[in-house]
C-alpha cells in the first residue's frame, strides 16, 4: 500500500503526457541515463544515484507522483539540443526534481540522502 | 530548569536531520543560534558549521502589509539586491532596444514590455535561490527552521512557527542578523492600507501602473527608475533632498538624468493622505512646501521608499538587555559586532552605524563566526566599501564624498579632479550623456592620497570593483595618472582625469 505512485517512462514524449497526465498532482521526477539489457546505465553517477534516491522514497509525501524517467542513450544526451535540456532546461544526468517548482538536486547532489530526503519532505 | 529538559526532549523528534556534530560545550543545544536567514545569517551560519560548531539558524518572514512573503535568503535574495537588479536590467534592455534602431536593427515600433512576463522570470529565480540556500544550509550541516525566533534569556531562544507552535533552543553564543523592513509612513491616512513598499514590488502579479514613489533613498530612485524604463507613468515624491548620505553633486547628476529620461519628480513636497476612488485608483492629496499650495493627483499604485526600520521589536531585547539605540531602533554595536549582552552579537542591517549593504553583512558575518570558533581575531573593515546605485543611469562610488573630504580636512587639503565624458556606445545612439562623469577626491599635499571615487555612467558596479581594490592598497593620483587605461571604455576616464575643480577649467573630455 503505497502512498505514491510510480510511472516509469522512456523519453521526451513519454514523460510530457505521463505529466500532463496528472494535472495538479505533487510530481517529482528522476532521469537517468538508458540502461541496456542488463539494467546497467551508461550514466555512472545514475547508478550510484538511483539506490540512493529509492532509499528516500519512502518519505515521499501521500498522494504524489515519482516519474521514473530513462532519458536515451548517451549520444542522444550529449547532444546539447536534446529536448530534456532544452526544454526542461536540465543540466546532467542524474537530475531529481520537483515538477513545476525550481527545487532540483543534480548529479553528485542526488548521492546525498538527506538531501533527497529533505526534498521528499519539505515544502 | 523544567523547560531546559522538555526542550531537549522535544528537539530529540524533530532531529532526524541533524547529523552528530562535535558540540564543543555539552551544555546547551547549540554552539551557535543565529536568528535571521538574509546574507548576514546564512553566511555566518554556513562559516561556523564548517569550522565544527553545531549550528542552528532561524528565519522566519512576517507577511507584509499587503500580505506578501517570501522563502529563505533575506533582503537581497527577496525583495532586494536581486530582484532589483534584474528589473533594472530590463529596463535597460528597454532602452538598449531603442538604440539598436541606430544601430542598424530593425525593430518595429512601439516596442511594449510585459509585466507579467518578467516578474515571473525574475520570482522564479529568486525561489531558485531560495532553493540553492536550503540545500546548502543542509549540505554544511546547518540546522534550519522556519520559525519567529526571540530571546527568553542571554542563552535561550524562542521559536514560533505560523501555527503558534512554540519550541526552545539553548546556545552558548546567539547571534542576532534580523535585518530591516521597509516603513510606512503611519501619521499619513491611507498610506499603510492602500500603499505598498519595495516588500511588494517585485511580488506584484500586475504592472503597478501610474505609480507615486514617494522617497528620495535609493530604494525609491531606483524602483522609479525601472518603472519608467519599462514604460510605467511615475512620479517622484522627494520631501527635501535626494540620496541623503551620498555626494550630493552625484545625487544631482542621477535625478537630473531620470528627469531628463521621463521620471517626473516633485520636489519640496510631502504627502498628506491618500484616498481610494471608486475606480479603484488612489487619490493622493500632498503639500507643496515650495508654494505652499496644496495638490492632488491619481494614481495606481502608490510606492512608500521612506526608509527602513529594524526588526528588534518582537525580539525580546529589553528583557535580556540588549542595548538598543533610542533613536534608531537598532542594536548598539562594537567594532567585534559584540552587544551588552557578553554571548550576543548583532551585525548586518540591524547593527547601528553599519552600512546596509549584503556584502558588508556576508563578510561581517564569516569573520564573526571564525571568532567564535576561536580561529581568528581579525575584525571588520567597513571602510572604503564600495557602493553602486542602480538607476537608469548607474552611479557607484568608494571612499568619501567631496563634502565629507572637505569636512574632514578642510576645502584647502583637498584637490577635486573631474571629467565630464561621453560613452563611445552614446555617440551612435544619439544618447545625452550630459550625467556622465568622474570625480576623484583625494588630498592635496603629499603623495595626494586618494580619498574618494565617484563615477556616473553605464555599468558603474563594474567599473568601480576594481578601484575599490586600490583603495584598499593606499592609491595615490600619481598611481591613478600612471596607470593606463582600456580602449574604448569609460572606466579609463577615471585613468585620465587631469582638470581640477580649482582651476575652473572645462571639465568636457574631448575625443582621444
Amino acid at each position: 500500500m503505497s502512498l505514491y505512485e510510480e510511472v516509469k517512462v522512456h523519453g521526451y514524449a513519454e514523460f510530457c503526457k505521463a505529466v500532463s497526465d496528472r494535472k495538479g498532482k505533487d510530481i517529482f521526477a528522476y532521469f537517468s541515463g538508458d540502461k541496456d539489457a542488463d539494467g546497467n546505465s551508461w550514466c555512472p553517477d545514475c547508478v550510484k544515484a538511483e539506490p540512493i534516491v529509492r532509499g528516500e522514497i519512502s518519505h515521499l509525501p501521500e498522494g504524489s507522483v515519482f516519474i521514473y524517467c530513462q532519458v536515451g542513450q548517451r549520444d542522444y544526451w550529449k547532444n546539447p539540443n536534446n529536448d530534456f535540456k532544452k526544454t526542461l532546461k536540465l543540466s546532467g544526468v542524474p537530475t531529481l526534481l520537483r515538477y513545476g517548482t525550481p527545487q532540483k538536486l543534480v548529479e553528485e547532489e542526488c548521492f546525498k540522502a538527506n538531501l533527497v530526503r529533505m526534498m521528499f519532505t519539505e515544502d | 530548569m523544567a523547560a531546559f529538559f522538555k526542550s531537549r526532549h522535544r528537539w530529540k523528534r524533530t532531529s532526524c536531520f541533524t547529523i552528530l556534530t562535535r558540540n564543543l560545550t555539552g551544555k546547551y543545544d547549540y554552539d551557535l543560534v543565529v536568528i535571521g536567514g538574509g546574507s548576514g545569517g546564512l553566511a555566518c551560519s554556513k562559516e561556523a558549521a564548517q569550522l565544527g560548531q553545531k549550528v542552528a539558524v532561524l528565519d522566519y518572514v512576517e507577511p507584509s502589509a499587503k500580505g506578501t512573503r517570501w522563502g529563505l535568503g533575506g533582503t537581497c535574495v527577496n525583495v532586494g539586491c536581486i530582484p532589483k537588479k534584474l528589473m533594472h536590467q530590463a529596463a535597460l534592455l528597454g532602452t538598449a532596444v531603442k538604440d539598436a534602431r541606430k544601430y542598424g536593427w530593425k525593430i518595429k515600433d512601439p516596442v511594449s514590455h510585459d509585466w507579467e512576463t518578467m516578474a515571473e522570470a525574475v520570482q522564479n529565480h529568486v525561489r531558485s535561490l531560495n532553493w540553492g540556500h536550503r540545500v546548502q544550509l543542509q549540505d554544511k550541516k546547518v540546522k534550519y527552521l522556519n520559525v519567529k525566533g526571540s530571546l527568553l534569556d542571554e542563552h535561550t531562544v524562542r521559536g514560533m512557527t505560523k501555527s503558534g507552535k512554540e519550541s526552545f533552543l539553548t546556545a552558548k553564543n546567539i547571534v542576532i542578523a534580523t535585518g530591516g523592513r521597509p516603513k510606512y509612513p503611519t501619521h499619513i491616512p491611507g498610506a499603510m492600507e492602500h500603499g505598498i513598499t519595495s516588500d511588494d514590488i517585485f511580488w506584484l502579479k500586475e504592472a503597478p501602473g501610474k505609480t507615486l514613489v514617494v522617497g528620495a533613498s535609493y530604494v525609491a530612485l531606483e524602483c522609479a527608475g525601472f518603472l519608467t524604463g519599462i514604460g510605467q507613468d511615475t512620479k517622484v515624491m522627494v520631501r527635501s533632498i535626494a540620496l541623503r548620505g551620498f555626494d550630493q553633486q552625484m545625487a544631482g547628476l542621477v535625478t537630473d538624468h531620470m528627469q531628463a529620461y521621463g521620471t517626473r519628480f516633485a520636489w519640496g513636497c510631502v504627502p498628506q493622505r491618500v484616498d481610494k476612488l471608486p475606480s479603484g485608483a488612489l487619490q493622493v492629496t500632498w503639500a507643496d512646501t515650495r508654494t505652499g499650495k496644496e495638490e492632488t493627483d491619481s494614481f495606481d499604485s502608490v510606492l512608500w521608499a521612506v526608509g527602513r526600520a529594524p526588526e528588534t521589536k518582537a525580539l525580546g531585547l529589553d528583557k535580556v538587555g540588549v542595548e538598543v539605540n533610542r533613536e534608531t531602533g537598532k542594536i548598539v554595536v562594537g567594532a567585534d559586532e559584540s552587544t551588552s549582552v557578553s554571548n550576543i552579537y548583532a551585525f548586518g542591517d540591524i547593527g547601528e552605524g553599519r552600512p546596509e549593504l549584503t556584502p558588508t553583512a556576508v563578510k561581517a558575518g564569516r569573520l564573526l563566526a571564525r571568532r567564535l570558533a576561536g580561529q581568528s581575531t581579525q575584525l571588520m573593515d567597513y571602510d572604503n566599501v564600495a557602493t553602486t546605485v542602480f538607476t537608469p543611469l548607474e552611479y557607484s562610488c568608494v571612499g568619501l564624498s567631496e563634502e565629507e573630504a572637505v569636512g574632514r580636512h578642510g576645502q584647502d587639503a583637498i584637490e577635486v579632479y573631474h571629467a565630464f565624458y561621453k560613452p563611445l556606445e552614446f555617440t551612435v545612439a544619439e544618447r545625452d550623456a550630459s550625467q556622465c562623469y568622474i570625480k576623484v577626491v583625494c588630498e592635496r599635499g603629499g603623495e595626494q592620497r586618494i580619498l574618494g571615487l565617484h563615477y556616473t555612467g553605464p555599468n558603474a558596479g563594474e567599473v568601480m570593483q576594481g578601484f575599490s581594490l586600490a583603495l584598499r592598497c593606499g592609491a595615490t593620483l600619481s598611481h591613478l595618472k600612471e596607470t593606463v587605461g582600456i580602449h574604448p571604455t569609460c572606466a579609463e576616464e577615471l585613468t585620465k582625469v587631469s582638470i581640477t575643480k580649482r582651476s575652473g577649467l572645462d571639465a568636457t573630455v574631448t575625443g582621444c
